[in-house]
């Protein structure tokens, strides 16, 4: 198989070329036509032509021409890269994720067993298989795009809609909500990591255990996770706290960022984001917590140590 | 430019009185208060992309706020389409259309009052948001549930409400415009002799009646769910894409609504300053027919990544790329009546020569967007951004700009300044294509669309410097053309009857025109009576 993105790549550079050479041809024609029949200081009335019809029926028929050829291409690429957002699909053998939409951070959920392991706008996915995206919205309309593997489908509330994802290549690429869906629209990035099967296989069975019981300044930071209003809307299994209102947050300490990619994952801006997540995402739902400095001190090294 | 200060110089000094524009059923006076309200509206607009562009200049900056942005992008785009290139172009067949067709006014000149009225006030409403508790900031297709409650606040209901009132002038306008030209042409002026704006002014009303009654029942819905607690659009009982079929039913309608004027001052200008009749003219306005015909089937390439049947968005990529042929018909056209001809390149011609030259573009990466895979990578990012740039702004208001310089010594007496012009049309020509050039790649890069910023390490930030400083050019420009303006309406050279040999009944009678328009009922002889009499030798056959 042939990534999606390199499909639409191709496609993109043959109607592309085409475009460019009728681009240069009609710019060419009037540069020519203005300087040739400029007006000069002989004067006199040049020669009245009407029209006439074989060159009309040449210039509507020539662009039917190539309208048609793309058209036809179209059709082979849209089969190829599996163009209907309509249908659950890909070849068989897809690697069917779940991801979804809210203002103003993703969610997805890998199959593993019989059920499903959840994480938060970091999707990681194995390179040779083919991913079949099924995509939802909590709330308002967002858009999953990310560039370098394919082209983007609408999250609609109500609706599941798919995008065939594949990357031959191991990497980390990002992407980001096309779809305008409020304030955060612009710090609604995607980071999708890409490797092979076996580290993936390693990195879903790493997600899939709950968190590693905390010791020391992180024990202290746990218990300011729950007894602050941080567990009414994150969970972290093993902790007690379960709502899935905002990102899980049991890997949180694994993930490359923070607030959907307002900020790198770091010690640093893991406090400075708890402490006033406003200054880096201005909108973001997470309310600013009041907490002491050291209680924050110890909440963020018990989430950065959510590994 | 305040409404006073323009009266002296169309009203004959001593007539005017300080609420003459208030009262007015003339057409000519009320087409000028449409271009003063477009042009105002225009900067308003212009300012409010400024300032965005001062905010993505560099990245991660905190020039204004989220909510300010996206208020920003809301008004820039309902400003512009709405209250400034509809009404400019109304505006412009509301002075031109009488006059080229010999008549005395048009249909309903009360009506004609109430339909401009109606338009301002609609604006006016849709600003009065800003007191009121905040501008609408969802977007100019306010697409729900985003638009709907709990997410949207006030101010998308006084878009609703601001745009219903907008469209119910635009309608009756529209009406009147149609009924003046099927009923008001003089002796001789058949439909097979209109001039080619009067013919894209009469498919652009047809256009009108199809496609904004199909924006006011969006309306009406969305104003239902919001206010009255329905439920058209909402995920749970209704359909959230139900607006977004019937908003873009009206939306690419829309988009012929605002470029076929544009391309009937475009076949106006060009021959005249070649020196030829228009190459193919019954090409050129059955084409105009053939668009209007598809324009109404291919709403749905504005939907390409919302989740149709694979049928449907093969459907309407074949409707879409139809378009592209009738449009290439206009294009060859043009090229061909300047060919062979003697062109003088005055500032209205090289604002028309500009507009092929970018239009051509904007025209080319459309036929992109209606090639579904090449879609669902471009759509909703800067690549659809330049793309209606280039076909709104390189477009029609080039167009508008070839326009006002031709027939403001009409409406006026007075012509512009050629050397502002000159000027005026090399820094906005420069000016928007690095404006708009760059954010092609931006959007192919990633960038999606309505980011209030975005990441430095996203690499985007050298390009969107590029568009930024394009933008402070073209603003310079424009800021000519309102100087020259304020100061030709002073001091301008007299332009006389017929500044510049032109062929259409407008020419026939003096500048400004007095108010009954002509004093001798005209009789049009051919397509260019003005022509036949100025050369018995070589009379227009047709």
């Amino acid at each position: 198989v042939r990534p999606p993105a390199e499909a639409i790549t191709s496609l993109g550079w043959v109607v592309g070329v085409i475009a460019l050479v009728i681009l240069v041809g009609v710019e060419a024609a009037i540069v020519y036509a203005a300087w040739r029949f400029r007006a000069t200081r002989a004067e006199g009335v040049p020669l009245q032509i009407y029209g006439n019809t074989r060159l009309e029926v040449v210039w509507t028929a020539a662009p039917a021409v190539v309208l048609t050829v793309v058209f036809v291409l179209m059709l082979g690429t849209m089969q190829e890269i599996g163009a209907s957002a309509t249908a659950a699909g890909g070849p068989s053998g897809a690697m069917r994720i779940v991801a979804v939409g809210s203002q103003w951070w993703w969610e997805f959920r890998y199959p593993r067993g019989g059920g499903e392991v959840i994480g938060a706008n970091e999707l990681h996915i194995p390179i040779g298989t083919v991913i079949d995206l099924d995509l939802r919205s909590n709330d308002v309309i967002h858009s999953f795009w990310v560039p370098e593997l394919g082209g983007k489908i609408d999250m609609v509330p109500g609706r599941i809609n798919h995008l065939r994802l594949y990357a031959a290549r191991a990497g980390v690429y990002t992407g980001q909500c096309a779809e305008y869906c409020g304030l955060e629209h612009a710090w609604m990035r995607i980071t999708v990591i890409a490797e092979p099967s076996a580290d993936f296989g390693h990195w879903l069975d790493a997600q899939a255990a709950p968190r590693a019981p905390p010791t020391g300044a992180a024990a202290d930071g746990e218990r300011v996770f729950l007894a602050a209003v941080c567990s009414s809307c994150h969970a972290i299994r093993g902790s007690g706290a379960a709502s899935l209102v905002g990102p899980d947050l049991t890997h949180v300490g694994s993930r490359l960022t923070l607030g959907a990619g307002a900020l790198r994952n770091s010690d640093q801006t893991m406090r400075a984001w708890i402490a006033d997540p406003q200054s880096a995402k201005p909108g973001v739902l997470m309310p600013q917590v009041p907490l002491s400095p050291s209680d924050l001190d110890k909440l963020a090294v018990y989430l950065r140590s959510l590994k | 430019v305040s409404v006073a200060a323009i009266t002296p110089f169309v009203r004959r000094v001593g007539q005017a009185t300080s609420t003459t524009w208030l009262r007015t059923v003339d057409h000519k006076e009320i087409g000028i208060l449409y271009i003063a309200m477009g042009l105002i509206f225009l900067a308003i607009g212009g300012v409010e992309s400024l300032v965005m562009r001062a905010q993505l200049a560099t990245p991660e900056a905190r020039l204004v706020d989220p909510e300010t942005y996206a208020q920003l992008f809301t008004m820039h785009g309902v400003t512009m389409i709405f209250l400034g290139a509809v009404p400019l172009l109304v505006g412009f067949a509301n002075y031109l259309v009488p006059l080229m067709i010999g008549a005395r006014d048009v249909a309903f000149p009360r009506l004609n009052a109430l339909s401009f009225w109606l338009s301002l006030f609609g604006g006016v409403l849709l600003y009065f948001s800003i007191v009121a508790g905040g501008a609408p900031d969802a977007g100019w297709f306010a697409y729900p549930p985003l638009s709907d409650r709990p997410y949207a606040g006030r101010g998308v209901d006084y878009y609703v409400m601001g745009l219903l009132v907008n469209g119910a002038g635009t309608i009756a306008g529209a009406v009147n415009l149609l009924v003046t030209i099927l009923l008001l042409r003089c002796q001789g002026m058949s439909i097979s002799r209109l001039p080619l704006f009067v013919w894209m002014t009469l498919v652009t009303s047809v256009l009108i009646l199809g496609a904004y009654p199909a924006l006011t029942g969006a309306l009406v819905m969305l104003m239902s769910d919001r206010l009255l607690g329905a439920h058209f659009f909402s995920p749970a009982a209704g359909e959230p894409l139900l607006w977004q079929h019937v908003f873009w039913f009206f939306g690419h309608p829309e988009v012929y609504i605002v470029i076929l004027p544009a391309f009937g001052m475009i076949s106006e200008i060009i021959p005249v300053f070649s020196g030829k009749p228009i190459f193919g003219y019954r090409f050129v306005a059955g084409s105009s027919v053939a668009i209007a015909f598809l324009s109404f089937s291919v709403w749905a390439h504005h939907m390409f990544a919302v989740g149709l049947s694979p049928a449907e968005n093969v459907f309407f990529s074949a409707a879409s790329m139809l378009i592209a042929v009738p449009t290439g018909v206009k294009v060859f056209n043009w090229l061909a009546t300047m060919m062979g001809g003697r062109i003088r390149f005055q500032t209205p011609m090289l604002f028309a020569v500009g507009f092929i030259a970018v239009f051509v573009l904007g025209g080319l990466t459309g036929v992109s967007l209606a090639v579904v895979p090449l879609d669902l990578a471009t759509t909703d990012s800067y690549y659809v951004v330049a793309h209606m740039h280039y076909v709104l702004f390189g477009g029609t208001v080039f167009a508008i700009f070839a326009g006002a310089y031709y027939w403001f010594p009409k409406m006026t007496g007075r012509f512009l300044s050629e050397r502002l012009g000159r000027w005026h049309f090399w820094l906005t020509f420069v000016g928007f294509n690095l404006t708009f050039l760059p954010q092609h790649w931006l959007g192919v890069w990633g960038m999606a669309r309505r980011m209030w910023t975005y990441a430095a390490d996203t690499g985007w930030g050298p390009l969107n410097l590029v568009s930024s400083i394009g933008a402070a050019i073209l603003a310079v420009g424009v800021a000519l053309f309102v100087w020259n303006i304020a100061i030709s309406l002073r001091s301008g050279a007299a332009a006389g009857a017929d500044p510049w040999d032109g062929w259409t009944l407008e020419w026939a009678t003096t500048s400004p025109p007095p108010p009954e328009n002509f004093e001798v009922v005209p009789i049009a002889t051919s397509k260019r009576p003005l022509w036949d009499r100025k050369h018995p030798e070589l009379r227009d056959p047709s």
